[in-house]
């Protein structure tokens, strides 16, 4: 316990000598003076164009005004993001670049439904207050510093010999606004003690501050949800034309050649009729029976991974009937009052069939879980865990990255904890709605 | 007959050899992939190669491509196509180069190993063997564009089994017409086309695929 308080006791102390602290303080210099800035700015260029346009006269230097604001608000969140990418280590994605319309209507049409550029009127003006602690940090550090320097300077100095000082201190809510005087130099060391807690709460402050602004830019610089749903129709188109693709190849590659083969056998027994050659005729009906039977397999196999038989009875049945031709021992609750969409059974389903494949390849486990239920809040909930060796990662495993493109389609997410040694667990969790 | 065969899938590569040397052609090769194609053709010179159109390593047009560099490179050597498509692009390019010694077979037609045998023969001899339906598509195109409306329908049946490469006695024997009807046929085709009649079969072929008017082929010498 006392070894647990001195350890972060001296983290807490020591933070201030750290690079991270400088890079965050520069981040506060330098992105607490631009979104001042950048407000004031904003908010000129926002209430003359608007005030403006609304009077008879001015609409056209009102609307100017308006598109201004918005494409420098665009310029203003790419600063924030390349300040936040460089300083604090925070990389959020740059959204899509305008496009303009065509034809002077259309251009500004586009100018004013510039979600991207609304998104970043709207973090200018949330910046004000941000701005204002980033930098209120920042002083209260650097008088911190000046304050812990103090005995050295009445050494140096000595030009308050028999006078008084008045340190500066940071406004702050502790000292009730009451001012420190000193008389001597031992009392330069309460001053220097005084400044080192404001350098190590400025820092820490700073720290905190930071951490709020980043979840700003994250939310109101990156992506909107409109790139985003565009970047998931991409993964859902191409999902179904591999898929299109993948059925025509294993028709290509296994029903039709079984047929052509069958064809071929069936051909040549027909030759060997006329010779006569009974034992040679039986062989090759026989091998054309077996390809009549392979292509049926084929043809079932094919069938069943368009769209399972079994999830027309709904997928605890069906997920039921998957845990049965599972090579390790599997177990499916299910918990679903309400069916969910076809198509995100479907995901569902194709979900739980993939995982159980990984777990039967990579994980040596001897038990498969499969848990199903839908939540009151509208979400279809699917776990799959193995008591297997672990060590499954989502960034690394094609299949599992597979799956999460597809459950993303839907709006819908894949966690998966494995850490090695097991035990294996992977959440996918679904709108009931696509 | 000395045959090559390029054909991915084990079952039908296997079976394709059984059913020649059945029939008492030698197989000399059997790959399953163009290159190896390729370099089988270099060392056995054969007289046929029974080319597959998706091979490894990309599945898509490998038979193909090795097909046509194999007219360039060995004209000596016939080469039938062997697929579970028809593309009337692919018998385009394949048909770029002229009609001799040329054939483009479903893989269906193996089921009757009589015909499917005398069409590789007729390819290894310097023949066509074109499948019924890359002839049907080349007159589906024709006639989008007006070409075959002089022909009576008759005609056009005897058209399209020239097309094939049929021999007027195997016109008349599908048909079941003799063998004078048949001449005459031909010689009224070749009337209202404005050619003069030929007896040599890949003449007849040329001038019918001609006649039908693929790009590539009007294109071609």
């Amino acid at each position: 316990m006392a070894e647990q308080i001195r350890r972060v006791t001296g983290t807490i102390l020591r933070a201030p000598l750290t690079r991270r602290t400088v890079r965050e303080l520069q981040y506060c210099a330098l992105s607490g003076l631009a979104g001042v800035a950048g407000f004031a700015v904003t908010m000129v260029l926002l209430v003359s164009g608007v005030t403006v346009t609304g009077s008879v006269v001015g609409t056209v230097v009102g609307l100017l005004l308006l598109t201004l604001a918005l494409r420098l608000s665009r310029r203003l969140a790419a600063l924030h993001r390349r300040l936040a990418g460089w300083l604090l280590g925070e990389r959020v994605e740059a959204p899509p670049n305008f496009q303009p319309g065509s034809g002077i209507l259309g251009r500004l049409d586009k100018r004013l439904r510039d979600r991207t550029a609304w998104r970043a009127v709207s973090y200018s003006l949330v910046k004000l207050p941000v701005a204002a602690v980033q930098l209120y940090c920042l002083m209260a550090t650097l008088i911190g510093v000046v304050d812990v320097t103090y005995p050295v300077d009445w050494l140096l100095f000595r030009h308050h010999a028999g006078g008084s000082l008045h340190p500066l201190m940071a406004p702050n809510p502790v000292s009730f606004g009451a001012k420190l005087e000193i008389y001597s130099w031992p009392g330069t060391f309460l001053v220097a003690l005084l400044g080192a807690l404001g350098v190590v709460a400025g820092t820490w402050l700073a720290r905190g501050v930071n951490a709020g602004d980043r979840r700003l830019i994250r939310g109101l610089l990156g992506p909107s949800r409109v790139s985003e749903l565009e970047r998931t129709r991409t993964l859902a188109v191409d999902d179904a034309a591999a898929a299109l693709r993948r059925v025509e190849r294993d028709l290509h590659d296994g029903a039709q050649m079984r047929l052509a083969a069958l064809a071929m056998n069936l051909g040549m027994a027909r030759e060997k009729l006329d010779d006569a050659d009974e034992a040679t005729v039986r062989e090759l009906i026989d091998a054309a029976q077996r390809n009549a039977v392979d292509a049926l397999a084929d043809l079932r196999d094919l069938a069943r991974g368009i769209h399972p038989p079994a999830l027309d009875l709904g997928l605890p049945s069906a997920l039921a009937t998957l845990a049965t031709s599972s090579a390790i021992p599997a177990t499916v609750t299910a918990d679903i009052p309400a069916r969910p969409a076809p198509a995100i059974e479907s995901i569902a389903y194709f979900c739980a069939a993939e995982l159980i494949a990984n777990a039967t390849k990579h994980s040596y486990a001897n038990h498969i879980k499969i848990n199903i239920y839908t939540e009151r809040s509208g979400v279809l909930r699917l776990e799959v865990t193995d008591d297997g060796v672990g060590g499954a990662d989502a960034a690394r495993g094609s299949g599992l990255a597979g799956l999460a493109q597809r459950v993303s389609t839907v709006d819908g997410r894949l966690d998966v904890s494995s850490p090695p040694g097991g035990p294996t667990m992977v959440r996918v969790e679904l709108p009931l709605k696509a | 007959m000395r045959v090559v065969i390029a054909e991915d899938a084990a079952l039908l590569r296997e079976g394709l050899t059984r059913l020649l040397e059945d029939r008492g052609h030698a197989v000399v090769a059997a790959v399953n992939d163009g290159e190896g194609l390729l370099a089988a053709v270099a060392e056995h010179k054969p007289d046929v190669a029974v080319v597959d159109i998706r091979m490894p390593p990309t599945h898509t047009d490998e038979g193909l491509r090795a097909a046509l560099e194999l007219r360039r490179s060995f004209p000596g050597v016939g080469v039938l196509m062997f697929s579970q498509y028809i593309e009337t692009s692919y018998s385009a390019q394949l048909l770029e180069g002229g009609a001799a010694g040329v054939g483009y077979l479903l893989k269906d037609r193996v089921a009757n190993v009589a015909e499917f045998a005398a069409a590789l023969e007729r390819v290894a001899g310097g023949g066509t063997a074109l499948d019924p339906e890359v002839v049907s598509q080349l007159f589906r195109a024709s006639r989008q564009r007006g070409g075959l409306t002089t022909l009576t329908p008759r005609e056009r049946q005897v058209l399209a089994l020239m097309a094939e490469g049929r021999s007027n006695a195997g016109i008349a024997a599908e048909l079941v017409i003799s063998g004078g009807a048949v001449e005459k046929h031909v010689a009224s085709i070749f009337t209202k086309l404005g050619l003069p009649p030929d007896d040599n079969d890949n003449r007849r072929v040329l001038a019918v695929l001609r006649y039908l008017g693929s790009p590539a082929l009007r294109a071609a010498g």
